[in-house]
C-alpha cells in the first residue's frame, strides 16, 4: 500500500486548471470548437482587419471620422503603433466576451448532472474545485487570445517586417486588457453553470440575465439619473468606453471588471459550498 | 475515536423527512452493513457522510472530522450512487487524474490507476471510454476509483446491484481481502451478501435508526437454521422442541426452522438433529450455524 499526502488547496487549483486546459485541447468536441474559433478569426483577420487597417492608414479616413463623429471622438484609433491592432481591438473587445459565454458555459453543469463532481469532491475541497475550474477556463481563453494575437502579428509582418517589436509590445498590452475583460464573464459563467443543468442552459441563463439586468438598469437610470453608476455592476459595461482607448490607457478601466470578478467569484464560491452534489 | 459519529442527525428535503434524529456510533474494523427498504434514507446518509449534502440538524463526524474536510481527503472514498465518469475521456486517464489529486506523482498515478482497474478485472479496458462499457463494467470502474490510494474508509452504495453473479462475487472478495486495512460501509438490499461480509448491521427504516446490531455478538443463546427438503414440518417442529437445550423453534418460510438453544461448546445439538433426521428419513437441504441476517433483523 502506498501512502501519499494530499496536495495543498492551491496545488489542487493548479492541477484542476491544467486538466481543464488539457481537456479542452485534447477531446474531439473541444477541437471542433477550437477549429470553429480559428476559422472565425482567420476570416476576421483576412478580410475586415486587413482591409480596414489599410483603410485607416489612408490620409482621408481621419478627416472623414472627424467630420462624422466630431473632432477627437476616435482620436485614439489613430494612435495605435500598428494599424491592424486598432481593428483587432475593436473586434476582440466584443468577440472575446461573447466567446466566453459559450466557451466557459460548461464549467460545472454537465459534471453535476452526471454526478462526476462527486468523484472530485472526495479528493479536493469545493473551493479548490470551483477556483480550479475557473482558472482552467481563464487559461483556455488566454491561450485563444495569444493564438489570435500571434496570427495578427504574422499578418502584420507580411506587410512590414519592421513592425515586429511594436506589434509584440502592443500584443502584450492587448493580451492583458482582454484577459481582464473576460474575467467577469468567465466568473459569471462559473456561477451560472453551477445552477444550470447543461452548458446550453447556462448560456441561455447568461443571455437572459444580461438582457434583464440591462433593461432594469436602464429603467432605474431613466427614473433616477443620479444612479447612473449602477450600470457598472453589469460585466462588460466598460467595453464601449474602452473602444476609444489603447495601450496602458485601456488598463485604467481594469478595476471595474476586476471588482466584478471578485464579487461574482465570491457568490459562486458560496453557491458551490452550499450546493447539493 | 469513533469511525463515524452521528448525533441527532436529521435531513429534511422539501417534501420529505429523509433522516430523523439519527444517533449512531460506528467503530473501525470489519465491514459494516447499511440496510433498509427503498426510501429508508440509506443514500441520504451516504451523501451526508461524503459531504455531498448538508444536514438540516445535528452533527456528523468521520474520524473526528466534518465530512468534506481536508483531513478526510484520501482517507475516505466512496462509490456514489448514479455517478458517472466523463464520457469523453478514457477510464485510465480519469482514474490517473483522481490519483494525482490524491497526491500521486504522474508516473505513480498511472500505475495506481492500472492497479485498481486490475483489482476489478478491468485492466484491459483501461483505454476504453466510459460510454463503451456495460452497466456492470461501469459499476466496477466506479468501485475501482473508490480504491485509489487504499483509503481507510470506503463507502459502497449498492456495490453489486446490476452485476452478474461472478462479478458480484469478485467484488465481495475484494471487500474481504481489503477489510484488514480498510473499513467498508456497504449499503445493499442483498442480505445474503451482507451476511457474508459484515459484522455490524445498521438498519434504517423511514429515516429512523431501527437497529444497530452485531451479527457475531456473543450472547447466552445461539441459533441453528435448518432448511428441509420434503418432510412433515409439523411433526419435525414437535420433535425439535423435544431436544435437549432447545429454547424455541420458529418456522421461517415453508421449509425452514430457526432453532434457539442454550450456548454450548460441543456439537451435541447438531448431533441430535442429524440423528433425528436419519431416524425419520427426513432429508435436509442445509444446516446453518446462526441465523440469516433477514431473521436477525426481522424476527
Amino acid at each position: 500500500m502506498q501512502h501519499v499526502t494530499p496536495p495543498s488547496g492551491l496545488s489542487h487549483i493548479g492541477l484542476l486548471a491544467k486538466y481543464e486546459l488539457t481537456k479542452r485541447f485534447t477531446n474531439k468536441s473541444g477541437m471542433v470548437a477550437l477549429i470553429a474559433f480559428m476559422l472565425i478569426w482567420a476570416i476576421l483577420l483576412l478580410y475586415p482587419i486587413k482591409s480596414a487597417s489599410e483603410f485607416i492608414m489612408g490620409p482621408n479616413f481621419r478627416s472623414f471620422t472627424e467630420a462624422l463623429f466630431g473632432p477627437g471622438s476616435l482620436q485614439h484609433l489613430f494612435e495605435w503603433p500598428v494599424a491592424e491592432f486598432a481593428v483587432f481591438w475593436l473586434a476582440a473587445l466584443y468577440l472575446f466576451p461573447m466567446f466566453s459565454i459559450f466557451i466557459a458555459a460548461d464549467q460545472f453543469s454537465s459534471d453535476k448532472q452526471r454526478g462526476s463532481l462527486r468523484f472530485l469532491t472526495l479528493r479536493v475541497s469545493r473551493g479548490s474545485l470551483f477556483f480550479g475550474r475557473f482558472a482552467g477556463q481563464m487559461l483556455i481563453q488566454l491561450s485563444l487570445i495569444i493564438l489570435t494575437l500571434l496570427a495578427t502579428i504574422a499578418m502584420v509582418l507580411t506587410r512590414d517586417m519592421s513592425l515586429f517589436i511594436p506589434s509584440l509590445t502592443t500584443s502584450l498590452l492587448v493580451m492583458v486588457n482582454l484577459f481582464i475583460v473576460v474575467l467577469p464573464y468567465t466568473a459569471a459563467m462559473a456561477l451560472l453553470s453551477l445552477h444550470a443543468n447543461s452548458a446550453r442552459q447556462a448560456s441561455i441563463f447568461a443571455i437572459i440575465l444580461w438582457a434583464l439586468v440591462s433593461i432594469i438598469i436602464g429603467l432605474i437610470n431613466f427614473k433616477f439619473p443620479q444612479l447612473s453608476g449602477l450600470n457598472m455592476i453589469l460585466p462588460g459595461s466598460q467595453i464601449s468606453s474602452m473602444i476609444n482607448t489603447q495601450g496602458l490607457g485601456s488598463l485604467a478601466y481594469s478595476p471595474i471588471p476586476l471588482l466584478q470578478t471578485v464579487v461574482i467569484l465570491g457568490l459562486g464560491y458560496l453557491l458551490m459550498k452550499r450546493s447539493a452534489l | 475515536m469513533s469511525l463515524i459519529q452521528c448525533n441527532n442527525l436529521s435531513k429534511h428535503y422539501p417534501n420529505k423527512l429523509a433522516l430523523d434524529n439519527i444517533n449512531l456510533s460506528l467503530d473501525a474494523g470489519a465491514p459494516i452493513a447499511l440496510v433498509g427498504p427503498n426510501g429508508a434514507g440509506k443514500t441520504t446518509l451516504f451523501s451526508l457522510l461524503c459531504g455531498y449534502i448538508q444536514p438540516t440538524q445535528g452533527s456528523l463526524t468521520i474520524l473526528g472530522h466534518a465530512p468534506g474536510s481536508k483531513a478526510l481527503q484520501g482517507v475516505l472514498s466512496a462509490l456514489p450512487q448514479d455517478a458517472e465518469l466523463d464520457p469523453h475521456f478514457t477510464i485510465a486517464s480519469q482514474l490517473q487524474f483522481f490519483a494525482t489529486l490524491q497526491g500521486f506523482s504522474q508516473a505513480d498515478a498511472k500505475q495506481e490507476a492500472l492497479r485498481v482497474l486490475a483489482l476489478v478485472d478491468l485492466a484491459e479496458s483501461a483505454q476504453a471510454k466510459p460510454k463503451s462499457l456495460s452497466h456492470g463494467m461501469s459499476k466496477r470502474v466506479s468501485i475501482a476509483q473508490a480504491l485509489i490510494g487504499s483509503p481507510s474508509i470506503v463507502l459502497l452504495d449498492e456495490p453489486t446491484a446490476g452485476l452478474d453473479p461472478a462479478n458480484a462475487k469478485k467484488i465481495r472478495q475484494i471487500v474481504k481481502d481489503l477489510s484488514n486495512d480498510t473499513t467498508f460501509l456497504i449499503s445493499s438490499h442483498n442480505l445474503d451478501e451482507l451476511e457474508k461480509l459484515c459484522d455490524q448491521v445498521v438498519y434504517l427504516e423511514q429515516g429512523k435508526l431501527q437497529q444497530s446490531v452485531s451479527i457475531k455478538a456473543s450472547q447466552a443463546t445461539d441459533f441453528i437454521t435448518l432448511t428441509m427438503q420434503v418432510c412433515d414440518m409439523d411433526s419435525l417442529h414437535q420433535q425439535l422442541l423435544g431436544l435437549n437445550q432447545v429454547i424455541e423453534v420458529k418456522r421461517s418460510g415453508d421449509e425452514q426452522y430457526v432453532i434457539e438453544y442454550q450456548k454450548q461448546r460441543n456439537f451435541e445439538l447438531e448431533q441430535q438433529i442429524l440423528s433425528l433426521l436419519a431416524e425419520k428419513q427426513w432429508r435436509y437441504k442445509a444446516i446453518l450455524k446462526g441465523r440469516t441476517l433477514e431473521e436477525t433483523l426481522f424476527s
